[in-house]
């Protein structure tokens, strides 16, 4: 079995792998902590601790998913607030996980409705052991508009919270953004003024995942209604990785510390994320769906992709691919790719000729008889949907060619892409 | 050259694999992994593959069996991990060879080298016999920094491998790969040599600190009333000399009776099919609710044109002509055919080995003999007489040997 060093410096603290379990009802008490642990986390992010005024009462049933085909769990809805055990409780468990796991990162993220209760959750979260401390500003479910991303949304109350927090402990500290905002820099830029020494982002994305047809009720059904709620898994993955893009490439932002987040489930969505700028990376969704164990081959295929690199050092890749991701107007325009068929994988199904016709530029023709497409090349743009939808990896990126009225050497076009040139056989 | 001889079943591509990874239903204490005889675990090795981890998956199948590839060939799973699979509560079980073939395919495309040699301990230990149970006792005992030489009285290693399994259930290019991959971790191959001929017991012996008989069941049984016919050819003869010739023998004859009811029978019938042999027709002694074959190679015998015909024993042969009788019923039947193959079993040959068989096995448990010295593993030792019996058999005769020369530790 191979084995690399994992390990990462963050914010100042070590940790022994990047994974973290993200504060959710994943890691809500002292046992699943521990399990997590043992399975091989680096470290938690505990379910968010509240004030002792604030009281958790939560709905049930409180979970939805959106599927696709025959796919489960393509997205998930979670109605779920903040922890819902006793401080004291949430405060015992912090000091356990420390003294019993010393060489894991235990974080605790907090909750507050107003600037004393931010100070005083600091306060005592550092006293129970915590090794950092993670701001929930983005909560999307709260039963309070003092909380979660109500308050993530407005750069002037995260700056004030993220000083309160500051006031509070010297402990390391990230502030969790949300993504429902257009920009998320003015909240991140604000924390940051407030003392936030890094971001964690993002937090679930505001939803209704499904309907019940037959009641017209979204899903899932609280005595008869439900509520707009957090969504979360693969299908906000691309999304999460937009705000880091974003985030990494604002003007004072090139170095920003963050912690990923978003539908992270295998070692390439980790090394994703690590590329685009995260140097932690936090999971939930798809522990929800195959508990704690997914970690092993998240951490085992690090280390191959790691030795593929020739890296020794998660730290090497990190932002690495923050700088080849330009502005649109930024792209080179100049040319085309047209598709290429490889005929003795081609097994005539027509769904390239569908979609070229229905989404496309018509671009396709079909021989009726021998059943096989061709490429067109007076009508096709170079679009590449033909690749995306053969189910048989038959169709690469063939001949470059330049736009009229264009120069430059077709030969120089970098059109090498996993994907898109080496489809999965 | 006989394309149909040769040709393998078509393996998953990247997105078929995923499609039959994203079937298996990822179970808590996963039954399929306890399951298999050689201590596979798939649950571990397929949760990989669902989570994009083919390297990962192939570390897991490669140090637990180092005929990962070979087994996900040739394994009767609907006997093991396959059977206990929990989605046969839905439909049906995970392809788990065809996952495992994929894996070790990728394994070998990727020239990953997952196999570590121990540590040097200045032991060397001798093999008798390069078959399956052979070359995993060499590779457990590599790991542990032991020297290994295997002695092999065939021109090639594989034993029963390479003779005996059709080059179309098991091409000869996958035992290439997986004995190189042993003899890359150290392994010495001694070929032509004929232990208990050509070198003695004591020879092996005074040269080495252990001596393994690993020698198969390699000699085929022929019952009285087919000796010296000339239609006759066992089965053991006919699938090396097939397989040999890639398929590509002369005289193939028009009809074939084959003798016997077992994996190697159903092996024979299904080649001689794919030989072009037009009638192939197999009598077994069992009928078919006592079948010893297994499922999936009978249902791909018959498939393949065969017919069987269930409970019936060879009373009389006259040249080319048999006669059958049924078990139970008053039933008989006489064929004329052009070659008669018998598939009714192997016996082994264990003469100045130091080991005592009985009806081809020892008869103790354990791997060990009265000498000290000596030990044994393979189709002679007790259990099973399977490639995934015979990865079991070899590394706990590794394990029996560690303990006994150095109490197991390093």
């Amino acid at each position: 079995m191979i084995s690399k060093d994992l390990s990462v410096e963050f914010l100042g603290v070590h940790f022994e792998n990047p994974f973290l379990l993200s504060s959710s009802p994943v890691d809500n008490c002292y046992e699943m902590c521990a399990k997590a642990f043992d399975e091989g986390w680096g470290g938690v992010v505990f379910k968010t601790i509240g004030p002792k005024h604030f009281k958790i009462n939560e709905v049930s049933p409180r979970f939805d998913e959106l599927t696709k085909e025959g796919t489960p769990f393509v997205g998930f809805k979670n109605m779920e607030q903040i922890a819902e055990h006793s401080l004291e409780e949430n405060l015992h468990d912090l000091r356990h996980l420390k003294d019993d796991y010393p060489n894991k990162v235990v974080i605790a993220s907090i909750m507050g409705t107003n600037e004393e209760d931010w100070e005083t959750l600091a306060q005592l979260v550092t006293e129970a052991g915590a090794d950092m401390i993670e701001m929930n500003l983005s909560c999307p479910q709260m039963t309070s508009h003092e909380m979660g991303s109500d308050v993530g949304t407005n750069p002037e109350l995260v700056k004030k919270y993220c000083a309160a927090v500051k006031r509070g402990s010297d402990l390391p500290m990230m502030a969790k953004m949300t993504p429902n905002i257009t920009d998320m820099v003015p909240a991140a830029k604000a924390s940051m003024a407030g003392g936030a020494d890094g971001i964690a982002t993002i937090n679930t994305v505001k939803s209704v995942a499904n309907i019940d047809l037959d009641r017209k009720v979204g899903l899932p059904i609280v005595n008869g209604k439900s509520s707009i709620s957090g969504f979360s898994g693969k299908a906000v993955k691309p999304i999460a990785l937009r705000f880091l893009q974003q985030l990494r490439t604002a003007a004072g932002l090139e170095q920003l510390p963050i912690s990923g987040i978003g539908g992270i489930e295998t070692w390439q969505d980790a090394a994703e994320f690590i590329l685009m700028g995260a140097t932690t990376l936090q999971v939930t969704t798809s522990v929800m769906q195959y508990g704690y164990r997914i970690v092993e081959d998240m951490k085992n295929g690090l280390m191959h992709y790691m030795e593929d690199q020739h890296v020794e050092h998660l730290s090497e890749l990190i932002g690495v691919a923050n700088k080849n991701i330009v502005p649109a107007e930024d792209l080179d325009r100049d040319y085309k790719v047209y598709p290429k068929i490889d005929w003795d994988k081609c097994i005539g199904c027509g769904r390239c000729y569908i979609s070229c016709f229905d989404g496309a530029h018509q671009a396709i023709t079909w021989d009726i008889k021998t059943r096989r497409p061709s490429i067109d090349t007076s009508k096709c743009v170079g679009c590449h949907l033909c690749n995306l939808v053969c189910p048989v990896g038959a169709i690469t990126t063939g001949e470059v060619v330049m736009k009229p009225g264009t120069k430059g050497n077709p030969e120089d076009v970098q059109i090498e892409s996993s994907r898109l040139t080496h489809p999965v056989q | 050259m006989s394309t149909k001889y040769e040709k393998e079943a078509p393996s998953y591509t990247m997105t078929t694999v995923m499609e039959e990874a994203a079937r298996c239903l990822l179970c808590h204490d996963a039954p399929c992994s306890k399951a298999c005889p050689a201590g596979t675990d798939p649950a571990r090795f397929i949760r990989s593959v669902r989570f994009r981890n083919l390297k990962g998956a192939a570390e897991t199948i490669r140090e637990n069996n180092a005929m990962g590839a070979i087994c996900a060939r040739v394994c009767p799973t609907e006997k093991y991990c396959e059977l206990a699979c929990s989605r046969t509560g839905i439909d049906c079980p995970i392809d788990i060879g065809g996952i495992q073939r994929f894996v070790t395919d990728y394994e070998e495309q990727e020239k990953m080298d997952i196999l570590r040699k121990g540590d040097s301990n200045g032991l060397s230990i001798a093999i008798v016999g390069s078959g399956p149970a052979g070359l995993q006792t060499a590779a457990t005992l590599l790991q542990k920094g032991y020297a290994v030489d295997i002695y092999e009285k065939n021109e090639k290693a594989g034993g029963y491998l390479r003779y005996g399994i059709p080059e179309y259930r098991l091409p000869d290019e996958i035992v290439d790969v997986e004995i190189n991959r042993i003899v890359n971790l150290g392994a010495e191959i001694k070929y032509s040599v004929t232990i208990g001929k050509d070198v003695t017991m004591a020879d092996l012996k005074a040269d080495h600190d252990a001596v393994v008989v690993a020698v198969g069941a390699s000699e085929a049984k022929m019952l009285p009333m087919f000796e010296g016919n000339p239609y006759v050819e066992t089965a053991v003869d006919f699938l090396a000399r097939v397989k040999e010739a890639k398929g590509d023998i002369d005289n193939i004859p028009a009809s074939a009776v084959v003798v016997g009811g077992g994996d190697v029978a159903m092996d024979v019938a299904t080649t001689l099919k794919r030989l072009d042999v037009k009638n192939v027709t197999d009598l077994v002694y069992e009928e078919f609710d006592e079948f010893k074959a297994s499922k999936k190679e009978l249902d791909a015998t018959q498939k393949a044109g065969v017919t069987i015909v269930d409970g019936y024993v060879p009373t009389d042969v006259d040249g080319n002509t048999v006669t059958f009788k049924h078990r139970h019923l008053d039933s008989e039947m006489t064929i004329k055919t052009d070659l008669i193959i018998l598939a009714v079993g192997q016996q082994v040959n264990t003469d100045n080995l130091g080991v005592d068989t009985d009806h081809g096995e020892v008869q103790h448990s354990g791997y060990k003999t009265d000498d000290e010295k000596v030990f044994f593993t393979g189709d002679i030792a007790q259990g099973d007489k399977t490639v995934v019996w015979a990865v079991r058999k070899g590394k706990e005769v590794a394990e029996e040997i560690d303990q006994a020369l150095l109490g197991g530790n390093k």
